[in-house]
């Protein structure tokens, strides 16, 4: 923390010298504020033009859902051996995709990895949304629907009770408490940005829906505290969820006695294939959203690289369990077993089979080379393909093992009918018009927690541009005192949280420059050329006034770039400049003696 | 970097250095003294025809076998992931790591004299008259068995000399080559991932699911990975809280570190209960016999007492003992539970190859036999495989001096 290096703004620093900065072109706090909640604010003709597509396929939903209740499953393609046809596939392929939100916002939290701040946000909403639309498949499944309550332990005067020995029921349990603590998590990190788009908004409607929601926050620094707190306890409790629910659902399959289905990597091989496909819908979703929304300094290359590589590992892992799968089936001498892989890759799912292979384990492959891994196009290209190939995961564990059961007089081939098909793209329907709901009111990129991780956030952050004077001052300053204080200083934690406190400051400053929107009415509205317009108004929101009300929060200083001339800033500069306690602590840690 | 200017080192050279007065200097003697001595002794001991021989020295050598693949795996995850915590503890990991071609030698015995006395499948008349060893012919006999013995353990070497060699040869190098290591290290962790997930699951089957030649699970070579991960990090753990005490690496290994490594311990002591778990429910679960008899015998006798043992060493205890962050930042609580962690994967293997031991063959009560024997093949590889990593310790430096990310590591702080 203390020895931070500051990044070159343009070329990266060889990635095994130093850190580059995660977001690129050295905005300010304002401009990221900008940057994300413009989209949200202007009208966006082309939303409409994916908002009627998303709504004309949410449309089939109902339609596929009323002539089910009217009519009964056997709409279906499922027959006798294949009794789970596509509604359990695209269960487990939606429960899948949900993954990636939940392992990105706590699982790398928890692993420090600060790249998932640009994207976190969106992925949580995609897992929520994607959970949703898991939870109609095995609702409708029940078949008689308005007995679908009895999925819950409700007691009722008949004392039927649910069969908790059936890993069905779990998996009621497991995906609703996942559902649960995702949603919770995600609203927990989108109050300080639900505060900001309050703050920011210029009709009584929106202020009135986004202060509800954002519970009057304040972003004291008590807010932070109880914030940062409760952010941490839920990563905690939401990181053994990520593990759970998908291995929960693999019970379901692992359980049986069934060929194909029986084997002990299941629970570990479905929560790496879920990761992997929840990373590959997060990719489909943001390569076109950054270049869309103009995120493309927030959501970098490198963040997709990441995300690229995550996609590697988990394909291969995914790849490891098909192959120790096939190796085992034929290992363990069991003449069913060995039959039904033999039959998977050759028999008549053959072509299920290879595609699964090829998009699953051999398409990732590719990410090997930087050329392709940092390659926006390629890798949209390379997502979808993970999609496909992640459905057909599910429908090769579903309809191959079952196809041919133990009874060959009832083997038969499952093909799906009309309503099978109707169903799934309604789910797709249901998934994007939320989604796209999603983008229209809420702030894409979670706004607090990029600038967190900004260079600015960091309390020894000199801007090497604009203050080579001060920054003088500081080195010379950090060397005395670096070598002239030998007097104990036990606390070897200079500041614990600087960062989310830098960051917070800058609703608290817009909040109280809102009480004279005098610069806003001719600038504002909604007319999109008035973009320009409503930058400057908003960066002159940040007037010295409201600056120097928080005399401790210096980062407005750095965020406020037209008023270098300002003498108050400089002091305050200063002031928070010239004893830096860590460098002190620095020197005393050197020598402390920890053990 | 900033305020103490480019003069002042991060990490300096008595921190780092292992003096030559030190008793560090002489524990690869020792060690290796008693090593040989023990081991010797425990040949000494192995009569005519004891069976069970064999049985103790697996379990030893697979014991401090997953200490050495743990440390190379550790050094691998950090170069793949660019981290930045680990780079103070990285080193002992590579010397952990370096120990792989000695016990690469070690394990020859197992593989080319003791394999009959230990897998049922290399004798050629069981095989004849069991149908499923017939059919598991062509991957469980002895002459692939043996190949990809060798092929594990050069694969092991290779990586546990290349990393240790390309690390240590940074402390000393200039100028650009600096740099040059860093970058072949890293571009070499990927592939090495992919390679020793591949050998080590193999490893597992042959040498230990194989003593049990008709059961059978996918999980096993994870089961294992996952128990020489959280001994791997418990065992850092201890060695820096030994150097410590000794006067090394004070305020460059700090309590940040510790409690980066506690909760890795704590993690991959959930990880390893995931495992076992799925492993166990799974069978549990589907009660086909031909799978469940590897749990029912582990779970008649002497072993149920074990088995139970076992769960509540590897994960109950562990579990609830290293949730607190205090326990983890504080090096005496955390020496406690790695020692505790260690012991767990002893039993861990222990349970994994007793049962199967020929003093339980047609035993209705199978009984847990733990003599001598086990304690000299315990002490004996563990005396040579310390003696090759204290011999690496306290031959280099303690931390890649010349690591460029050094400084990011020593001033490391947990949010």
């Amino acid at each position: 923390m203390s020895h931070y290096i500051p990044p070159t703004h343009e070329t990266d620093p060889d990635p095994l010298q130093g850190r580059s900065a995660l977001i690129k072109g050295d905005p300010s706090f304002a401009e990221i504020t900008e940057a994300v909640a413009r989209p949200i604010e202007m009208p966006h003709k082309r939303w409409i033009l994916f908002f009627l597509p998303a709504l004309a396929l949410l449309s089939l939903l109902p339609i596929s859902l009323g002539w089910l209740f009217w009519e009964g499953i056997g709409v279906w393609g499922n027959n006798v051996p294949i009794g789970w046809g596509w509604p359990i596939i695209n269960f487990v392929f939606w429960v899948g995709i949900g993954h990636a939100g939940t392992l990105i916002s706590a699982v790398l939290f928890l692993f420090r990895q600060k790249w998932r701040t640009s994207i976190n946000r969106g992925a949580e909403a995609m897992t929520i949304f994607a959970v949703i639309c898991a939870l109609i498949f095995p609702g409708v499944h029940v078949g008689r629907v308005w007995a679908a309550y009895w999925l819950g332990p409700v007691p009722n005067q008949m004392e039927m009770w649910v069969n908790f020995r059936s890993p069905l029921l779990w998996d009621v349990f497991a995906v609703s408490t996942y559902f649960t603590v995702s949603s919770l998590f995600w609203y927990v990190g989108l109050i300080p940005d639900l505060a900001t788009m309050r703050d920011r908004s210029k009709t009584t409607i929106r202020r009135m829906a986004y202060g509800f929601l954002a519970m009057g926050w304040r972003g004291s620094h008590r807010h932070w505290v109880n914030y940062e707190s409760a952010y941490l306890l839920l990563a905690a409790m939401a990181t053994p969820l990520v593990l759970s629910v998908h291995s929960i659902v693999s019970f379901d399959f692992a359980v049986s006695n069934l060929p194909g289905w029986h084997t002990t990597i299941f629970p570990p091989y479905f929560v790496a294939g879920a990761i992997f496909s929840g990373f590959g819908m997060v990719l489909t979703l943001m390569i076109p959203l950054r270049v869309w929304f103009k995120l493309e300094h927030i959501i970098t290359i490198k963040h997709l690289e990441n995300m690229a590589k995550i996609i590697l590992l988990t394909g291969s892992i995914v790849g490891y369990a098909y192959s120790l799968e096939f190796f085992i089936a034929w290992y363990s001498g069991n003449e069913y077993e060995a039959f039904l892989f033999q039959n998977r890759a050759f028999g008549p799912y053959a072509w299920g089979y290879w595609i699964m292979m090829s998009c699953n384990v051999i398409t990732p492959q590719f990410i090997w080379f930087k050329k392709v891994r940092t390659n926006p196009k390629a890798l949209f290209v390379l997502s979808i393909f993970v999609n496909i190939g992640m459905w057909f995961e599910r429908f090769v564990i579903v309809v191959s093992s079952l196809h041919h059961d133990f009874l060959p007089s009832s083997w038969d081939y499952f093909s799906p009918t009309i309503w099978d098909v109707t169903l799934f793209l309604g789910s797709f329907g249901l998934f994007f018009t939320l989604f796209l709901l999603f983008l229209r009111y809420l702030p894409l990129i979670a706004i607090a927690e990029v600038k967190s991780v900004m260079p600015r956030a960091n309390p020894h952050f000199v801007d090497p541009d604009k203050k080579p004077a001060s920054r003088d001052h500081h080195a010379s300053h950090g060397e005395v005192s670096a070598k002239s204080e030998p007097e104990p200083e036990p606390e070897p934690e200079p500041e614990p949280e600087p960062e989310p406190e830098a960051s917070k400051d800058e609703p608290e400053a817009k909040e109280e420059a809102e009480p004279e929107p005098e610069p806003e009415p001719e600038a504002s509205k909604d007319e999109p050329e008035a973009k320009e317009d409503a930058k400057d108004a908003s960066e002159s929101d940040d007037t010295p006034e409201a600056e120097a009300s928080s005399e401790d929060h210096a980062e407005d200083a750095d965020a406020d770039e037209d008023a270098d001339e300002d003498e108050k800033e400089e002091e305050a500069e200063k002031l928070l400049f010239s004893p830096p306690p860590s460098d002190k602590t620095d020197a005393k840690k050197d020598g402390k003696d920890n053990g | 970097m900033s305020a103490h200017g480019h003069d002042e080192p991060v990490v300096r050279p008595e921190q780092v250095n292992i003096a030559d007065s030190s008793m560090w200097k002489k524990i690869p003697m020792i060690a290796g003294a008693i090593g040989i001595i023990a081991l010797a002794g425990a040949f000494g001991l192995k009569g005519e025809h004891d069976e069970g021989f064999y049985f103790s020295y697996l379990t030893s050598t697979m014991f401090w076998l997953a200490l050495s693949l743990g440390g190379l795996f550790f050094v691998l995850v950090q170069h793949a992931a660019r981290a930045g915590w680990s780079i103070v503890v990285r080193r002992i990991a590579e010397n952990m790591a370096l120990t792989l071609p000695m016990m690469g030698l070690l394990i020859l015995p197992v593989v080319f004299l003791g394999a009959h006395d230990l897998f049922h499948w290399t004798h050629a008349e069981a095989v004849a008259s069991d149908p499923m060893l017939t059919w598991k012919e062509p991957y469980l006999n002895e002459t692939s068995f043996r190949i990809r013995a060798v092929v594990y353990i050069v694969v092991w070497s290779l990586f546990g000399i290349f990393y240790w060699h390309k690390s240590t040869s940074q402390d000393s190098a200039t100028g650009k080559s600096i740099l040059d290591n860093s970058h072949k290290m890293r571009w070499a962790a990927p592939l090495g991932i992919a390679v020793f997930a591949l050998s080590l699951t193999f490893s597992a089957f042959d040498w230990l699911m194989s003593l049990d030649p008709h059961w059978f699970s996918t999980i096993f070579g994870a089961y294992y990975f996952s128990g020489a991960v959280v001994s791997t990090h418990a065992f850092i753990a201890l060695i820096v809280i030994l150097l410590h005490r000794s006067g090394y690496l004070r305020g460059v290994v700090t309590k940040e570190h510790f409690h980066d490594l506690g909760k890795m311990m704590f993690g991959f002591t959930v990880f390893w209960a995931y495992m076992a778990f799925s492993q166990y429910m799974l069978i549990w679960y589907a009660t086909i016999p031909e799978e469940t008899e590897w749990f029912s015998y582990r779970g008649a006798g002497d072993y149920l007492a074990l088995s139970i043992v076992l769960v509540f060493a590897r994960f109950v205890f562990p579990f609830l003992g290293l949730i607190s962050r205090h326990i983890k930042r504080n090096p005496k609580t955390l020496a406690f539970w790695a020692v505790w962690i260690l012991v767990a994967e002893f039993i861990d293997m222990f349970w994994l190859i007793d049962p199967v031991g020929p003093h339980n063959a047609g035993n209705h009560h199978p009984a847990i036999e733990f003599g001598l024997v086990d304690i000299l093949c315990f002490v004996g590889i563990g005396g040579l495989w310390l003696a090759v990593m204290t011999w690496g310790l306290s031959r280099k430096a303690l931390v890649p001096v010349n690591d460029p990310r050094l400084a990011e590591s020593v001033h490391f702080e947990n949010f």
